[in-house]
């Protein structure tokens, strides 16, 4: 009898340690939120995701090919890096694509109101993809990273428009090189 | 038939009564608890705002606490809590 207790004793205790090290395993808080947001992504035809490492949620990669506007027929790589502060905290997104945008400037930075200030924890990651791909249909020169594209913009949007396709085929605008975008 | 009842055991369940199904700041179903909690219940409640909107009380502070300005992460309004 007091073998089976002893038994008893040492299967709870393994069980103890089985769980123990599951806990360390355990899904953060923001990996539980950024698995519901990727399971309820609804991406437009336009866009699609890629995932360098597949067990890595928190960082992957947004590939967004306008079909209409100034960008038509380019090809564009954002960065997705999601903090274990998320949903209290944007993900991190940075353009990988060299682009001629009044928000974006060559740096990859994105000017993108609810990537800073207008952020809220009710946003998901479909919100910001159909951000992102609306700065490509209506690039906004009020609030820029790249001051040179949006005054162009505004004086003279068939130059702008020029500048745009010349950026994408690859070639200089100003002093600034691009790398060809197009698909 | 005569039938005699020698014991019974009561079962009851519960659930929160709230205007969503999930808290729009972690998704989680508000009758789960935040993910920082381990059980649902007491220790995990509901709150709302005066604006009629409902988190866990764990997320809505947390948000609160990180924000400059108290406003309700769902439609912007000034956040106040609802004690009704």
């Amino acid at each position: 009898m007091i073998k089976l207790f002893s038994l008893k004793q040492q299967k709870k205790d393994e069980e103890g340690s089985a769980r123990a090290g599951g806990s360390q395993k355990k899904a953060s808080a923001a990996q539980l939120r950024i698995t519901k947001d990727l399971n309820e992504l609804n991406l437009p035809k336009t866009c699609n995701t890629e995932f360098p490492d597949p067990d890595d949620l928190l960082n992957f990669k947004l590939i967004i090919c306008p079909d209409e506007g100034f960008y038509r027929g380019g090809r564009f790589i954002f960065s997705f890096k999601v903090g274990p502060n998320y949903p209290h905290e944007p993900p991190k997104v940075k353009c990988e694509t060299a682009v001629y945008h009044p928000n974006i400037d060559l740096e990859g930075n994105v000017c993108l109101n609810i990537l800073r200030e207008d952020w809220k924890p009710v946003l998901t990651v479909n919100s910001i993809v159909y951000g992102l791909q609306y700065l490509f249909l209506e690039p906004n020169p009020e609030d820029p990273l790249n001051k040179e594209a949006a005054d162009e913009l505004q004086s003279n949007r068939r130059l702008f428009e020029q500048h745009v396709q010349r950026a994408n085929a690859r070639g200089y605008v100003g002093s600034s090189y691009f790398e060809r975008c197009l698909k | 038939m005569k039938v005699t009842i020698k014991s019974w055991t009561g079962v009851a369940t519960w659930r929160w009564v709230a205007n969503d199904d999930n808290c729009g700041i972690c998704r989680m179903p508000f009758d789960s608890c935040c993910p920082d909690c381990k059980l649902p219940g007491d220790d995990c409640p509901l709150v709302w705002g005066t604006c009629s909107h409902c988190f866990h009380i764990h997320c809505i502070v947390k948000w609160l606490h990180s924000q400059p300005q108290q406003q309700c992460p769902m439609c912007r309004q000034d956040w106040k809590f609802n004690n009704k």
